[in-house]
């Protein structure tokens, strides 16, 4: 066995580097760690996803553990968002380091929840079983709660205890939905546990108990995913957290929950004679999330709040091409990819123009593209992906989004999602438009630009807008095999 | 097995009504420990294949962890911080008695309606986890102080945890020692924010934490 060494090299190697952590350098030191480790972490990571794509599901542990095209994919996803945010990492504490506030003990407790974070949503994207995949997703919502708190101050804390409560009691409920959905099975043993054999004999599961199951799982992994109404906890934390960690939030704990939602939804589809039960709760809620987001995204005067809303929106969009199905799928998949890219860029560009101008406010930070030219345009470019501008990648995503639900014959559907898109482009693009380029109140000296800023800024704007004009050929291939895991054709 | 079941059961839930009614924290901490214990030893109880050591050492695990490290973790919250009462709840005492006498046959018309019986529980417990579930979830919403709160969220707990027993005799122990330890480390962290809650504001009133909003 070649591939033995893949999965507990991808779970352990984590741990280790956590372990690591703990042992006090400097805290410059902890930082480039960070950086280096999650980077090796891509070597097992890489090996997954090729097993995945070339042969197959790949499982370990007796089939506790598994590797098949959706969980490679949402493996390349997290592996981008936490490297990029890695190598980002340095250039935001690097004030903070000089300045003594980020020390050796702050920077080891970074390091340690770094990695334990990358492990515990590894478990998730690895689970077959979905018992382990709900201990995963609950360990991810206490190691952030910790990040969050990373900034002194009452507004962290507010923010810390809020994101405990709700989605520690969202997750309990998701946790109920697991048993349930156990119970459906007949609660067989062990097997019941099982996401395989779950869907395996999905047809002699009880319809009711896991229909009753995946409400208790949508409100449950929903709060932790961000979906309206459960989403009060979502801009506090984003805001909050340092600019890494938020980049992190956005770019992957919002998919985490959502990936767990999604292991399910074929399972209970099968149950419920593909009759789209649960593929109609995705889709209102879905549009309930990105119209709400809508609503208060116009009315937005915090730049990071702003981004928080706009990953209410595109979690919202990504649970609506989910349900919807067909196109929608492999639309909603591709779409997680590109706004992971683009919200990991805009929170991190976000976060350094907060340090450089001593706010976040968004009318004060207006000018930004003249004093601080990597990151305001960094933000600039990432804003104006994310509302939708053609030709990048998320224009594509969008559009065939929309295109999902005229197809269905969804025609209500269709024009509020427009609706929605519309009033964010407008909204969004108005507060990216000033804050790129209005006249500055408080004159502030250019900042010296870094040619390794700017690269690490550019490249992965660059990947959303390759992707938007071409797609390779072997990614494509696992888009489509994922897509078809969750119902997608292809 | 099944009249100790009940017995068990019924010593769960006036635990329950325990905390519900009950102002002084204090009061609610130790009748959240007992319920810990209580549902710590359900399971030996409820086993209808006697005990093996396995269950045993588990359900002391639960027991110490639930019964003596959260109520410790707890009163050490609101000894720091001088609160001892909950003062102005959402909700009045008395009508959060009368609500939860009304969950109770709520809870047994539910149970009555879901096919369950799968692991030939006894007629209480599906009924005692869904009442448990519902007061933890209204202690959650009718109560302002942090410590209620998390005494709500540990109410909840138990509740998905004696419906646990009702669908599986035993989860796998890998699960079910991640599933302690995730409650373990949300009750350490919950603690640590009020802690921290304490210190910042001098009060522990959650509804009071309102600057962040829109």
């Amino acid at each position: 066995m070649a591939s033995a060494w893949i999965l507990p090299a991808l779970l352990l190697g984590p741990l280790l580097m956590a372990a690591c952590c703990l042992i006090p350098r400097s805290a410059d030191a902890v930082i480039r760690f960070c950086a280096v480790g999650t980077l090796v972490l891509a070597i097992p990571g890489a090996a997954a996803v090729r097993h995945a794509a070339a042969l197959g599901p790949l499982f370990a542990a007796e089939r506790w553990l598994m590797v098949d095209a959706l969980s490679a994919y949402h493996l390349i996803i997290l592996l981008v968002v936490f490297g990029f945010s890695a190598l980002f990492a340095p250039f935001y504490f690097a004030g903070e380091i000089r300045s003594g506030r980020f020390g050796v003990r702050t920077a080891a407790r970074y390091g340690a929840l770094w990695f334990g974070t990358i492990g515990a949503m590894l478990l998730v994207v690895l689970s077959n079983n979905l018992a382990l995949m709900w201990v995963g997703v609950e360990a991810t919502t206490l190691l952030t709660a910790f990040l969050i708190r990373l900034q002194v101050g009452p507004a962290a804390l507010e923010a810390m205890w809020k994101y405990l409560v709700m989605c520690s009691v969202g997750v309990a409920l998701a946790f109920m939905g697991t048993l349930l959905a156990a119970a459906s099975a007949g609660g067989t043993g062990e097997s019941a546990l099982l996401g395989t054999d779950l869907m395996r004999r999905a047809e002699q599961l009880n319809p009711r108990m896991i229909k009753a199951a995946f409400l208790f799982l949508v409100v449950g992994y929903g709060t932790k995913a961000g979906l309206a109404p459960m989403h009060n906890w979502l801009p506090d934390a984003h805001s909050q957290a340092p600019a890494p960690v938020s980049a992190v939030f956005s770019g992957f704990l919002l998919n985490t929950a959502l990936y767990a939602l999604l292991r399910y939804l074929p399972i209970v589809e099968a149950a419920t004679g593909q009759a789209g039960w649960a593929r109609g709760i995705l889709v209102a809620f879905g549009l309930l999330s990105l119209v709400v987001a809508a609503g208060f995204l116009a009315a937005q005067r915090e730049v990071k709040r702003l981004l928080a809303y706009s990953s209410i929106e595109h979690v919202g969009l990504m649970a609506l091409g989910a349900g919807l199905g067909g196109v929608g799928a492999v639309a909603a998949l591709f779409h997680a990819l590109n706004h992971s890219l683009c919200k990991s860029v805009a929170f991190c560009c976000a976060g350094q123009l907060g340090r450089i101008r001593g706010t976040l406010d968004l009318r004060r930070l207006a000018g930004s593209v003249r004093v601080a030219p990597v990151w305001g345009t960094g933000l600039f470019v990432a804003l104006l992906a994310l509302i939708g501008a053609a030709p990048f990648a998320i224009f594509m995503s969008k559009f065939l989004i929309v295109k999902a639900a005229a197809d269905a014959g969804r025609y209500g559907v269709m024009a509020l999602a427009l609706a929605g898109l519309a009033a964010v482009f407008i909204s969004v693009l108005r507060h990216a438009v000033a804050l790129a380029w209005a006249p500055a109140d408080a004159v502030v000296a250019p900042q010296k630009t870094s040619i390794r800023a700017a690269a690490l800024v550019a490249l992965p704007l660059a990947a959303v807008l390759a992707l938007g004009l071409w797609i390779p050929r072997p990614f494509a291939a696992l888009l489509l095999r994922a897509a078809r895991i969750i119902g997608g054709f292809g | 097995m099944t009249a100790w079941e009940n017995m068990l059961l019924a010593a769960v839930l006036l635990t329950g009504f325990a905390a519900v009614g009950s102002s002084r924290l204090a009061t609610g901490i130790r009748a959240l420990g007992a319920q810990g214990v209580l549902v710590g030893v359900l399971p030996l109880v409820h086993s209808v294949a006697g005990w093996n050591p396995r269950m045993v050492g588990f359900g002391a695990v639960v027991a110490t962890t639930k019964g003596v490290l959260f109520p410790w973790l707890l009163s050490r919250a609101i000894r720091a911080s001088q609160t001892r009462r909950e003062t102005e709840p959402v909700v009045g005492y008395g009508a959060s008695l009368a609500l939860a006498a009304v969950l109770l046959p709520a809870a047994f018309w539910l149970a009555d309606r879901a096919p369950l019986a799968v692991s030939q529980a006894g007629a209480l417990m599906a009924p005692t986890a869904f009442t448990l579930m519902g007061m933890g979830l209204f202690l959650m919403v009718a109560r302002r102080t942090a410590v209620s709160q998390v005494l709500g969220y540990l109410m909840l707990e138990n509740g998905i945890h004696t419906f646990g027993l009702t669908v599986f005799t035993h989860l796998p122990l890998l699960v079910e020692l991640g599933v302690l330890m995730d409650a373990f480390v949300a009750v350490f962290a919950m603690g640590i924010a009020i802690d921290h809650i304490n210190r910042e504001f001098d009060h522990m009133d959650t509804t009071r934490l309102t600057s962040l909003k829109g």
